[in-house]
């Protein structure tokens, strides 16, 4: 790519540089406590349990199941924190870790069950997780191992979790369909595997169980006793040995979790050639603007406005940015660069959208779509530009075109919520709606239909043009309560919670993450394109 | 002087006679058996013959093929080195009948000296004091335990016809003797062909020193001064030194001219050892030097393999001397010319295992680093890729250094030990380093026994964490992608949202358990723990050093250099003269536990070796502890007994066959109770 480097234009010594690095710093504190805690699973009375029986923990099996030392891209290790029990901790990482890793050289998605999370059973947001990684796995064409050790749906949640369309069901529905379009599936027994979750290694292409630990059956002993009264040890139901000799339910007998993890990884080295990757890639650099000065140059206030080019500059190979209409609608930075080699074209803003902004960056998409260019939005956003003069020049339509751009490009887009993420904006920039590969935020991030201020005053103008009755609370009062409903749910954390995103990342890992997640996205291939550019 | 001179030996005493016949312009002419197709000393010679397959009575014994080599090369004389035929009287008669030159002392010189009991009447005659003892050839079990019971104990067997200490047993009570004698005759047998036995007074602090002498075959005997051999392990010499920290001049001249009488009194040719065992406690509180208390031993009538300590403090060629009075010169020397300058030190690098009681290791030498500076000599039968194999003598080379004063070649032995590198073989450098390092040994303060009491102290067989964290590290190194980075998939580190990930290793060096490493970061910036222990600060890098790769770690802020070398799961790390193996199991294959129990074993060969006995046959029920087979290494032998009550499931090795270190030789199933076998044996999978 031939531009010149971008530059920056932050003071190090500056005082605001200080404010900056020292509130991103908190944040990030913050983060790394809420990941440390959430990485550690189930109590630890539980976790004691199930490595006394020589099982390793699930997180463990994920490390070796991986290739030494390389990354792993988990996916939304936040999901479910504050929604269970009383204190909101019941489901650390709603009970199962999914993720992107690297198994035999080969990006797989790794669905893992954490049995000392509730035995493993699937709440409402484990479901959830469960299929979005499955999602991650179709869209990104990557192989699914799943690492199972789960008692099955949470009963008391049972609504929210069997019957539904995004149930329980679909996990099974999205392997068959998976394996359909020739993405692998790999099953490791390495618990229980009862009922409906007796299906994932029944529905997957080869599976492995662990003698004297794995189990398979559509009913457990006790239904079993119930139902006929017969009387059978879970071993003799469903266990390795039965399953591996005589039902052949699975492919191979392991000894333990790591004999079963050496076979996954020799399944794995088995799997077809991959797909070419779509793109040209080119020789990574790091970026020639300090990377370490991040926290400092961007504001962690979503108000606060900044030149959107100083993060670019510090996420793009060699800080080189090839500005598409720098002149032109200036408040969306549009422009080509790298990111670990991979060519993207990266959508910022810098600013509300304007109808300008909006066409030039439909235009902008257009171009990195016909030329196999990956997408990248950096969004920060409080929405399209309000007001008669704007309607009347059509902003509607023009917001509509980015709207369109977005949503059909058949390019991989990844999206990374830096600010806000406020009303359509979120739709323009490819919010979580338009099914961006994937979708993180930083801690200073806040996303709802419009901010909590905002909010407050046309609820509260909204209730005063209403039947005029004396406020019960005051004004204020209520202001405030919507102000603090606003910032509870735009949190990045009540987000990532509910898988509104694949998680909440370290600014200065966005580089990092970015470059992960466009090598994972290099494996599925491109459909062809089916419209030249419309000039805008 | 001859044009071409035949070296009847192999190993660094045949490079170093190469090198001398070389400095004289003599063409030199290697033999070699199948084994030895790529040692040093066939590389370095003028002119290699092959003589044989890998036993050596089949070769380097073999006096028929080795005077076919020595005619067909047009030798005009035959170097025997130390060992193998060198102290061969038929060997030396045949030399004659072939008409070569053999550069050794006289047949009779040989006979009389070869034969234990015949040389001590000899000297003895000449006025050489000898230690009591008795026994000759045809003697009875029981006379010779008479003889024995009438010296008093503690008495030492020796095998008539052997030397170098080999076969030798101590007895310390009446009730020993008998098995004493047994094994002293087979062993002797086997290695000599010859069960007659000498016994003889054991000196309970003794000393080994011993004199060379040098004699020309024109009546002209010298002494060229003593080297004392008193650090030894099991009769095998370790260190020697001369001069010995011991003798006063006087008793030296005293000594010497005893060593020259026991010479002439054989109408000694040539350079040759005799050998005393001196009373170290004889010359305690008192400044008379005739108090000193000394036998004879024998007569060594060869080079010895520790001749390098006199070259280095008289400055004299001993090869050089060796082939001018083979030759018939005249010796220019006298006795006072014979000047001792400074002390000289040599330490002998063995492929053994002090750890597992000495036995002969192996391998193949990956990496080699041999020292080099003031003062330093390395005789040396080493070179990279070298195999070192179980059928010769396991002596790799010897270091020697000189200096003005004992203290500063011993300083200058251990410096030049630190600078020794051979990765692929285990040796016992870090063994000699030790024993330098003795206050007994720095002291002068010697005697026999002084190693084989030390050695708790001396065989340090602790791994040192860094080691292992430089194991681990060099993996994650080696995961470090090489040109430009395309991929962030590629990069270690273990990247996580959050922290990095640890990775876990693990190694297993012989002898000891495997121990996790768990390794977090990149190699240039990384946290390692060692065994569950705390976290450790360490990066490592690579570098080229002198002797090819090495690896420098930082650890807890201390930088230590390692070499470095690997094979397949094979990691090799030297540093400072230690080396240590490490086997990389995969851990997801370590961490499998047998679903089958406890299996018995297998058992493998502690040591490349010969299978001396085989007393079992498959199908065999045994009990724990019964002896199934015999391995023979070095002339000792080795009992492999059943691990457990069981069946003979395998044998896989037969009488005679030659077996590597770790080969497999037989499994032995533990009997199981009858509701268990089945199930057990035909779940493994």
């Amino acid at each position: 790519m031939e531009a010149p480097p971008l530059t920056s234009a932050v003071d190090p010594a500056s005082a605001a540089f200080e404010r900056n690095a020292a509130s991103h710093e908190k944040l990030v504190a913050e983060l790394r406590d809420r990941l440390a805690t959430a990485r550690l699973g189930g109590p630890e009375r539980a976790r004691t349990r199930h490595t006394d029986r020589g099982k390793l923990l699930p997180r463990d099996r994920v490390d070796s199941l991986v290739d030494p030392s390389s990354p792993f891209l988990e996916l939304s290790p936040l999901a479910a924190s504050g929604m269970y029990g009383a204190d909101g901790t019941d489901a650390p990482g709603a009970g199962i870790i999914t993720g992107v890793g690297r198994v035999a050289g080969r990006e797989c998605v790794i669905v893992a069950n954490d049995a000392t999370v509730k035995g493993g059973t699937y709440y409402p947001m484990t479901v959830k997780k469960h299929l979005r990684a499955q999602e991650v796995a179709l869209h990104n064409h990557l192989p699914c191992i799943y690492l199972v050790d789960s008692g099955g749906a949470f009963l008391p949640e049972q609504d929210d979790v069997f019957p539904d369309r995004e149930h329980f069901g679909r996990i099974f529905f999205n392997q068959a369909t998976m394996s359909s379009r020739g993405i692998p599936q790999v099953a490791a027994v390495l618990g229980s595997c009862t009922a409906g979750g007796a299906y994932v290694p029944a529905m997957s292409d080869q599976a492995v169980i662990v003698r004297n630990q794995g189990t398979i059956f559509l009913g457990g002993p006790p239904l079993v006793k119930a139902a006929t009264g017969e009387e059978v040890t879970a071993e003799e139901l469903g266990g390795g040995d039965l399953h591996s000799r005589i039902s052949g339910v699975t492919d191979h007998l392991a000894d333990d979790d790591a004999h079963a993890l050496q076979i996954v990884r020799s399944i794995v080295s088995t799997l077809g050639p991959r797909t070419p990757v779509p793109w040209e890639v080119a020789p990574a650099q790091q970026p020639a603007v300090d990377e370490k000065q991040l926290y400092g140059a961007v504001p962690t206030d979503s108000r606060t406005s900044y030149d959107v080019r100083e993060v670019i500059a510090r996420v793009v190979d060699g800080s080189v940015f090839a500005e598409f209409k720098a002149e032109y609608g200036p408040t969306l930075v549009t422009g080509f660069a790298r990111i670990h080699g991979h060519p993207v074209g990266i959508l910022a803003n810098n600013g509300v959208l304007f109808s300008e902004s909006a066409m030039k960056g439909a235009h902008f998409i257009e171009l990195c779509d016909q030329r196999s260019i990956p997408l990248v939005y950096l969004q920060n956003i409080t929405g399209f530009m309000v007001g008669r003069e704007y309607e009347a020049g059509g902003i509607a339509k023009h917001g509509a075109k980015l709207v369109t751009a977005t949503a059909c490009a058949r390019v991989p887009k990844f999206t990374v919520v830096i600010g806000g993420s406020f009303g359509a904006g979120n739709y323009a920039m490819c919010g979580r709606a338009y099914s961006p590969r994937f979708l993180w935020m930083w801690p200073n991030a806040r996303i709802s239909v419009m901010g909590g201020e905002q909010a407050a005053t046309v609820l509260s103008m909204v209730r005063r043009s209403g039947d005029g009755t004396a406020p019960v609370p005051s004004d204020d009062e209520f202001k405030a309560g919507i102000r603090d409903q606003y910032e509870h749910q735009g949190n990045p954390y009540y987000s990532t919670a509910r898988l509104w995103d694949d998680g909440v990342i370290d600014p200065a890992d966005t580089r990092t993450v970015l470059g992960l997640a466009l090598g994972a996205a290099a494996n599925a291939p491109l459909e062809p394109v089916r419209y030249g550019v419309f000039r805008m | 002087m001859f044009d071409t001179v035949l070296i009847a030996n192999r190993g660094e005493i045949a490079v170093r006679v190469i090198r001398t016949l070389r400095s004289l312009g003599v063409r030199s002419v290697a033999v070699f058996s199948d084994a030895d197709a790529g040692a040093r000393h066939v590389a370095e010679a003028d002119v290699a013959v092959h003589i044989g397959p890998t036993p050596a009575n089949q070769s380097y014994l073999n006096v028929r093929a080795v005077l076919d080599a020595a005619v067909r090369t047009r030798a005009q004389a035959v170097h025997p080195g130390y060992g193998f035929l060198s102290e061969n009287a038929e060997f030396a008669r045949a030399c004659a009948a072939a008409g070569l030159v053999f550069i050794g002392p006289p047949v009779a010189a040989i006979e009389a000296m070869g034969d234990k009991i015949r040389a001590k009447a000899t000297v003895s005659a000449a006025g050489v004091p000898v230690v009591p003892g008795g026994g000759e050839p045809g003697l009875s079990d029981e006379r010779l335990a008479e003889i024995a019971r009438d010296i008093g104990f503690p008495v030492l067997l020796k095998p008539s016809a052997g030397g170098g200490g080999k076969g030798m047993r101590l007895v310390e009570a009446d009730a020993q003797l008998r098995d004493a004698i047994t094994g002293a005759r087979r062993e002797a047998r086997g290695s000599f062909g010859d069960d007659t036995l000498l016994v003889e007074r054991f000196v309970t602090d003794p000393r080994h020193i011993e004199i060379q002498v040098l004699a020309d075959q024109h009546g002209t005997v010298l002494h060229l001064g003593e080297r004392e051999c008193s650090l030894q392990r099991r009769h095998q010499k370790i260190i020697e030194e001369a001069p010995s920290p011991l003798l006063t001049p006087a008793q030296r001249a005293a000594m010497g001219a005893a060593a020259v009488e026991a010479a002439r009194a054989v109408d000694y040719t040539g350079a040759g050892t005799v050998e005393f065992i001196v009373n170290g406690s004889s010359t305690k509180g008192t400044a008379d030097d005739s108090a000193l208390e000394y036998f004879f031993m024998e007569m060594n009538t060869r080079l010895q393999v520790e001749h390098p300590v006199t070259e280095m403090v008289t400055g004299l060629d001993l090869v050089e001397l060796q082939l001018r009075v083979a030759a018939g010169e005249k010796l220019s020397l006298t006795q006072d010319d014979i000047a001792v300058d400074g002390h000289a030190v040599e330490a002998r690098i063995y492929a053994e295992d002090p750890a597992r009681g000495f036995l002969p290791t192996g391998g193949r030498v990956l990496s080699l680093r041999e020292p080099s500076g003031p003062g330093i000599r390395v005789d040396s039968a080493l070179r990279p890729a070298l195999e070192v194999g179980g059928a010769y003598d396991p002596m790799l080379a010897k270091v020697i250094a000189h200096g003005p004063d004992r203290e500063t070649a011993l300083r200058r032995l251990d410096g030049a030990l630190v600078d020794t590198s051979i990765l692929g073989v285990p040796t016992n450098v870090a063994f000699l380093r030790a024993l330098l390092r003795h206050p007994a040994v720095a002291a002068g303060d010697l005697d026999t026994g002084l190693v084989e009491r030390s050695l708790d102290v001396l065989v340090d067989d602790v791994i040192p964490e860094p080691v292992y964290a430089v194991a681990a590290l060099q993996r994650v190194l080696a995961l470090e992608p090489a040109g430009p980075i395309v991929d962030p998939w590629d990069l270690p580190g273990g990247w996580r949202l959050g922290e990095p990930a640890w990775s876990t290793w693990r190694f297993e060096l012989s002898g000891h358990e495997p121990v996790d490493v768990r390794v977090r970061g990149r190699a240039g910036a990384a946290e390692v723990t060692v065994g569950g222990g705390d976290p450790v600060a360490c990066a490592l890098r690579s570098d080229n050093g002198i002797a090819g790769p090495e690896l420098v770690l930082s650890y807890r802020g201390a930088t230590q250099r390692y070499n470095t070398a690997g094979t397949d799961g094979l990691r090799w790390l030297g540093r400072r003269g230690r080396s240590w193996a490490l086997a990389e199991t995969g851990r997801l294959a370590a961490a499998r536990t047998s679903a089958g129990g406890a299996l018995g074993g297998e058992l493998r060969s502690p040591m490349p070796g010969t299978v001396l006995a085989v007393s079992v046959a498959e199908g065999d029920t045994v009990v724990a502890g019964q002896p199934l087979l015999v391995i023979e290494a070095m002339k000792m032998e080795h009992t492999i007994a059943a691990p457990t009550d069981g069946v003979v499931s395998a044998l896989a090795v037969r009488e005679g066959q030659q077996v590597a270190v770790d080969q497999a030789l037989a499994t032995v199933s533990p009997v199981q109770s009858n509701d268990t076998a089945p199930e057990a044996a035909g779940e493994k999978s």
